[in-house]
């Protein structure tokens, strides 16, 4: 049995879908988190259903409305597409599972970031547009990479909507999780191995990911000067306050 | 000339505003914590909204209740110095102050920092700068936007006392030379009587001379 194509697959998977749920959630969670729109406890309470479903209520639900009888599936059918056991298909379920995740956590993200910043953004001329990508965004950077990070997570290991939608056909919708599970239920406990090993290290990689970028937000979070360290011009810091003169010859432009 | 004169309802009391400078010069509006200094500044501002009444900025009506005037405050050129300076970390202090200039006068935003002497942090991220650097730089940043009506609220007080006679002493010189409508917020009366032209004392949520 080859395991290289659920394990490759599951990564195109992954990867697209984290795509979708990043622009997506994040686009979600600033038009409900920031702005006063009707039925907005409504919008959310939906995007967040996946997460409360049994994942195969999930599947059948997408199978319903993606199947050739179902309404977007009838469209794309009368386009001469099909998107029901495809990877296409696993792609959907991966989003839809995970967009509850990345939505939360860039909800919170855009909310942690203290409004002083983005108030005096304002005071200085910049349009609400320029507020959000120079300030709110970067400010907001470290918590939307740990939903990104956790969004994946979820999207790797995607099971039962996408065995409902997707379907489990080795070298085209099998991905990872249900070559592991085949695997398993077939006896063949060395292919098991080799996928719990490779699971077990791309978890530990994100983990490292998102660890190393928690840090750097806090960071810059941070207002305080750590004790005894340089700044970025490398000179050591004395305590002494400003003197009235120029340190280095004033760095004039 | 600028014209301040609101009111707006607060939960504990209503907030009266009226301050007038007819030609530029340092007011100084002076009041105990929570007296709602702050948010005298943050009407004037657009940060917050008034219930009555208008605000005046150079010949430019930029809040008028009875007109149905609220101009958003990135269009109201009001220079604002916050209490804890709201400088962006993740931004050099070279870039806090580029930020707010359009792209063909970036290039000076150096010489900002070199007037309140600080050029030689322009690389510098505000986390790694001083009480007194991260003032000057907030300082320099208000002032790029060639503001019409200077806003400082609280800017001495994150310092140590050295500092504060040291930029006391820089501020009284700079005022002199920048001949700009300022309205500082202070709730020390000592530096009240030592940097304003004019005093306005907020009390029981009224603005008097």
């Amino acid at each position: 049995m080859n395991l290289l194509s659920p394990i490759l697959l599951s990564l195109r998977v992954a990867a697209l879908a984290t795509l979708v749920t990043l622009l997506v959630g994040l686009g979600l969670a600033r038009l409900l988190g920031l702005r006063r729109v009707p039925l907005r406890r409504l919008w959310e309470a939906v995007i967040m259903l996946p997460l409360v479903f049994p994942p195969t209520l999930t599947g059948y639900l997408l199978l319903v409305i993606l199947g050739k009888r179902g309404p977007i599936g009838a469209l794309l059918a009368s386009l001469g597409l099909t998107v029901v056991f495809t990877w296409i298909a696993a792609v959907i379920a991966s989003f839809v599972v995970s967009l509850p995740l990345m939505f939360q956590n860039c909800k919170a993200a855009l909310l942690s970031v203290d409004p002083q910043y983005e108030n005096a953004a304002r005071t200085l001329g910049l349009s609400e547009g320029r507020v959000f990508r120079r300030i709110t965004l970067p400010l907001a950077a470290p918590g939307i990479l740990a939903g990104t990070a956790l969004s994946f997570a979820r999207a790797m290991g995607e099971f039962g909507a996408t065995l409902m939608v997707a379907g489990n056909i080795p070298g085209r919708t099998q991905t990872m999780p249900l070559a592991l599970y085949a695997a398993v239920e077939g006896g063949r406990s060395v292919e098991a191995n080799i996928l719990l090993a490779v699971t077990v290290g791309l978890c530990f990689a994100l983990v490292a990911v998102v660890s190393i970028y928690e840090r750097r937000g806090y960071r810059v979070r941070d207002s305080g000067r750590p004790e005894g360290e340089l700044p970025r011009n490398g000179r050591p810091r004395t305590g002494r306050p400003w003197n009235g003169r120029i340190r280095n010859g004033g760095g004039r432009p | 000339m600028i014209l301040v004169n609101f009111e707006k309802e607060l939960p504990r009391f209503t907030l009266k505003a009226a301050i007038m400078l007819e030609k530029p010069m340092t007011a100084i509006l002076w009041g105990e914590s929570g007296a709602g200094k702050t948010t005298v500044l943050d009407c004037i501002a657009g940060l917050a909204e008034p219930d009555r009444g208008e605000v005046l900025l150079e010949g430019v009506t930029v809040f008028s209740s009875s007109r149905g005037v609220n101009l958003p405050p990135r269009e109201r050129g009001v220079g604002f110095v916050f209490q804890s300076y709201a400088l962006f970390p993740h931004l050099t202090a070279e870039e806090n102050v580029a930020l707010a200039m359009p792209r063909e006068r970036r290039g000076s935003a150096a010489g900002y920092l070199e007037r309140l002497r600080i050029a030689h942090l322009r690389k510098t991220k505000p986390p790694l700068l001083s009480g007194g650097e991260r003032q000057r730089l907030a300082l320099a940043r208000a002032l790029a936007i060639h503001p019409r009506l200077l806003l400082l609220d609280e800017p001495f007080s994150a310092l140590d006392w050295r500092t504060r006679e040291e930029t006391h002493r820089e501020f009284l010189a700079m005022r002199d030379e920048l001949a700009m409508s300022v309205i500082l917020v202070t709730h020390d009366r000592a530096e009240a009587d030592l940097l304003g032209h004019r005093i306005y004392e907020l009390r029981d949520g009224e603005v008097l001379e």
